[in-house]
């Protein structure tokens, strides 16, 4: 998907005296009682620039977008992002800061502007309002009230949670509830396997809330090339015989391969990769052989599995001669799943550097594999069947680097995601 | 109940995931390689195809032509006219290496039995090879006229069908000449290849924009209420060209607008416009309501004929500030030729929903700018409150147009009073355009009817009966004008829109072309 890159202009230029802090860049400080009054100021005055400069206003609009951040700068960096997201026609930004500070009184100011990107050319022109809260002390924990009334009627409403997850989630919790969708990075996760349970206990307690992960979207078109190794019905015996999964994800160095704090590697990329195919290929832990190893200090992994479903009962219909009838008969041992770090300075920590699946048909082995290119821009594909030649590809996967892109996926998407909810809780049940 | 083998049931994989869809690896050949076509539209829309990423690996190209090229020299080719015409540039250096590693060239005569062999053993070895599963998609991109010999071809060559994986065949409009050319080569083809293998293709119908049509008015529960006679006055469909025929004087000269506008693209947009909804949104379904209404259109013929159509040549001119030579002055045009660059006609549709409602239709090439599009003109308010007397301006009638091309998107005009103390009406545009609310990149025609393909979903493309109902209406007009005198060819002056005539033609009805 492209967007093309546009430059914002905002409206609204803080000129009011000093009342506390200062953020330029949210636009004209006002009081909260006063959001709306200045918002329909702003479109006037926008209108007139339009007569005056003959600018085409375009004014398209499907939903809240509210951001959650817990600092200044995040929210900052959140607001700056979003004049790459021309195309997803946000009413309103209501953009929360969270300022836990212990020192801070309790209070609320907020800040109002409305912001254009030039379309095409500088001649039309999108608008959305963005309103800046920031919250502290006792404040904080009302947040969920103080932007109610903010929220655009009758559009649907999106929370961005852009920093990791809190210890306490009690204001995470009350924002999801009165969300449509939730959108996380789960690469901030600072301790990684505890706000993933922390996630799946949420995703439960909400159910009318769908949730979204930009980490999921990143591993997105590694899952389509895994995909379509077995879309080629050749293939497919062998998957049904996957007797070894691989995954390897980056650290940037063997001293920064902990788990959990700031700078430290997350797996999650990986954990989900090994969840989904674990619940596609229909395995489960094996009771019989459960040596399974987290090694969270230094993010290695390791489960035996078995299958769910008996490799014969998918082979029974087939006819005679069909080489998945003797695939039936084979005897399954143990599977793995391993996951471990790959020192590759010069990828940011967590990427999926590799992914191999091994199978074994007729006593002869086939290896499908997805590796890191020699730049971050590419991976190559590969296929080692018997008795053919290699077959290789180079598939491009800059897209997912962007969290532009990533933040305009989800923004497009109104229902819920079963599947990633569904490995979500998979990815909970192999950490248990 | 006995169970799916792992072979036949759906890749375990491919549930869930949002972006892409499930694509078998496939090889694709393509007859009349080295052709603008394949340079200018296949290519191109194939290596974006490879970027965005649903090819799968193993995904091959044969190119069959008769230049005597090897593939290195086709690669080469091929890659320069990515760069060239990609949507996507600078070309990715190692998307490409992976991309045409798949491609090959094979060089034989169309009608050369050895050629097919050749090209058999090609495909097995790339299947074995490439994991390509036997499956096929051959693209006729040749001219028509070498249509039928390469059909034949395949047939005998035994590459119409296989044994494992699935076998297509694309062919490029123009289907046929007239009817009995459409039903002859509906004939041949038919005999090598069964209807579900056969996808003749329409460009028109990948455009983003002439998809809409049908969710425009199939998923807003609003407009189909007023979708009929009760509420609508007339319906224009114009495709306005402002090049001339720019060197292919001699396809033109056999062709003419009817041929190469109306009895494609333009019939395809009023069967999108007019048709029923559909039971389901498949192919079949959907084709099934598109050859109703062709079945429905009032067929002309003798004298109705001349009252109901309009055919022109255009004259010396100016289009967009250069000076062009009339039709007759083109290099090969015959100085008595009667072939028409303009057609203008009204037809009806005789079923319950547009009964007696007008459908005009226009195209032409030297008109004042390229355009498309179709606009539905609704009736007046039954009672006009605000007569000329009280209020000043004029109400005019409300128009919703969905335009095709440039400038994608939908407008509908409505009356709104100026502020002020005056009852002034004035009609306003509610625009809604394309380019400025997805700002996103759209694809190409060609990248989504080749996907389509690949897919097996036809649902935008013609069926035989769909090409020989369009051809059907076609006829009576093409019999009646080849007995009328080359008087009845008006003249009009390049850049402008069209013959007075075909004013005069509108305004008989008491309306008026619209000025798109």
């Amino acid at each position: 998907m492209f967007i093309k890159k546009r430059k914002v202009v905002e409206m609204a230029t803080d000129t009011s005296p000093d009342q506390g802090k200062r953020l330029p860049w949210a636009g004209k400080q006002v009081r909260p009682e006063h959001i709306e009054d200045e918002l329909t100021f702003l479109w006037h005055l926008a209108a007139d620039n339009m007569r005056i400069s003959q600018n085409m206003n375009v004014r398209t609009s499907v939903l809240n977008l509210v951001i959650c951040a817990l600092d200044i700068a995040s929210a900052y960096k959140a607001s700056a992002l979003l004049r790459d997201l021309p195309n997803t026609h946000i009413a309103r930004v209501t953009l929360i800061i969270l300022d836990t500070s212990e020192k801070s009184p309790s209070g609320v100011t907020t800040w109002v502007t409305l912001r254009s990107f030039p379309i095409i050319s500088d001649i039309m022109r999108h608008h959305f309002e963005q309103v800046t809260v920031l919250l502290s002390g006792a404040a904080i924990q009302s947040a969920t009230t103080i932007i109610q009334p903010l929220l655009k009627p009758d559009l649907p409403i999106y929370l961005w949670w852009v920093n990791d997850l809190p210890s306490n989630n009690s204001i995470f919790q009350r924002l999801i509830n009165v969300s449509n969708r939730v959108i996380i990075d789960s690469s901030e996760f600072s301790l990684p396997e505890e706000r993933i349970r922390t996630l799946s206990s949420l995703l439960q307690a909400s159910p009318n809330c769908a949730l979204s992960d930009f980490n999921w979207s990143r591993i997105t078109p590694w899952r389509e090339m895994v995909a379509q190794f077995f879309d080629v019905t050749e293939y497919r015996p062998y998957m049904v015989n996957i007797e070894k999964i691989e995954i390897e994800y980056s650290v940037p160095s063997t001293a920064h391969q902990s788990i959990g704090g700031k700078g430290a590697s997350n797996p999650i990329r990986a954990l989900l990769l090994a969840a989904w195919l674990k619940t596609r290929l229909g395995w489960q832990l094996s009771e019989e052989n459960p040596q399974h190893r987290h090694e969270s200090g230094v993010g290695t992994y390791f489960w035996h599995m078995t299958t769910r479903v008996p490799t014969s009962a998918l082979v029974e219909s087939l006819p005679s001669g069909n080489s998945l009838g003797e695939a039936g008969s084979e005897t399954r041992g143990v599977i793995d799943i391993i996951i471990r770090p790959r020192v590759q300075a010069e990828l940011p920590p967590g990427n999926i550097c590799l992914i191999r699946l091994t199978s074994t048909l007729n006593g002869k082995q086939a290896v499908f594999t997805i590796d890191r290119g020699d730049d971050d821009e590419h991976v190559i594909t590969s296929v080692e069947v018997p008795d053919n030649p290699s077959l290789q590809r180079v598939v491009n996967v800059a897209a997912t680097h962007k969290e532009t892109e990533l933040l305009n996926d989800e923004l497009e998407i109104m229902g819920r995601d079963h599947l990633y909810e569904e490995t979500l809780h998979e990815v909970f049940d192999l950490l248990a | 109940m006995p169970q799916r083998s792992v072979v036949e049931a759906p890749n375990p994989f491919r549930e869930g995931i949002r972006t892409k869809e499930s694509l078998e690896p496939c090889i694709m050949v393509i007859f009349g390689a080295t052709g603008d076509l394949t340079h200018r539209k296949l290519l191109p829309a194939l290596y974006n195809l490879a970027l965005e990423h649903p090819l799968p690996a193993g995904f091959s190209v044969v190119a069959f032509a008769r230049r005597p090229y090897d593939d290195e020299t086709f690669r080469k080719q091929a890659l320069e006219s990515i760069n060239e015409y990609s949507r996507q540039k600078p070309v990715n250096p190692q998307v490409w290496e992976s991309f045409a590693a798949g491609i090959h060239y094979l060089q034989s005569d169309f009608h050369d039995p050895a050629g097919y062999e050749k090209l058999s053993s090609l495909l097995s070895k790339l299947d074995q090879e490439r994991g390509t599963s036997g499956n096929r998609l051959f693209y006729l991109s040749t001219p028509p006229s070498q249509y039928p010999d390469i059909i034949q071809q395949l047939g005998a060559a035994g590459l119409n069908r296989n044994r494992k994986g699935w076998t297509r065949i694309i062919i490029e409009k123009p289907f046929g000449h007239d009817l009995p050319s459409a039903r002859e080569l509906n004939r041949q083809v038919g005999k090598v290849f069964k209807e579900e293998q056969i996808y003749r293709i329409d460009h028109y119908l990948g455009k983003e924009t002439v998809q809409n049509i049908l969710v425009f008015r199939l998923a807003n529960g609003i407009f189909e209420p007023v979708w009929n006679r009760r509420y609508v006055d007339s319906v224009q469909i114009t495709v306005a060209e402002n090049l001339g025929i720019e060197g292919r004087a001699s396809y033109y000269e056999e062709s003419g607008a009817i041929r190469d506008m109306v009895q494609n693209h333009m019939l395809q947009l009023l069967t999108l416009v007019a048709m029923e909804p559909p039971i389901a949104f498949d192919a079949d379904a959907v084709r099934d309501e598109k050859v109703k209404v062709l079945h429905a259109l009032q067929h002309l013929s003798g004298r109705d004929v001349l009252t109901n159509t309009v055919r022109g040549q255009y004259g010396p001119g100016w289009v967009g500030g250069h000076e062009v030579p009339g039709y007759l002055q083109e290099p090969g045009v015959s100085p008595n030729s009667t072939t028409e660059t303009y057609v203008a006609m009204k037809t009806f549709i005789d079923n319950w929903r547009w009964a007696d409602v007008p459908f005009y239709l226009r195209t032409g090439k030297h008109l004042p700018k390229r355009v498309s599009e179709v606009a539905i003109q609704f009736k007046q308010a039954p009672l006009m409150l605000f007569k000329k007397s009280d209020a000043q301006g004029q109400v005019e009638p409300n128009v919703l147009t969905l335009r095709i091309q440039p400038d994608e998107g939908i407008s509908l005009k409505f009356g709104a009073k100026v502020p002020g103390s005056d009852m002034q009406i004035r009609s306003v545009n509610m625009d809604f355009f394309y380019g400025s609310s997805f700002v996103r990149e759209q694809p190409e025609a060609y990248e989504r009817l080749l996907l389509d393909t690949m897919h097996g979903d036809s649902t935008l493309f013609t069926r035989r009966d769909e090409v020989e109902a369009a051809w059907a209406f076609i006829q009576g007009i093409l019999d009646e004008w080849k007995n009328e005198s080359r008087d009845t060819i008006a003249t009009y002056e390049s850049g402008t829109w069209g013959p007075q005539v075909a004013d005069e033609f509108i305004w008989r009805d008491g309306r008026r072309w619209r000025r798109p």
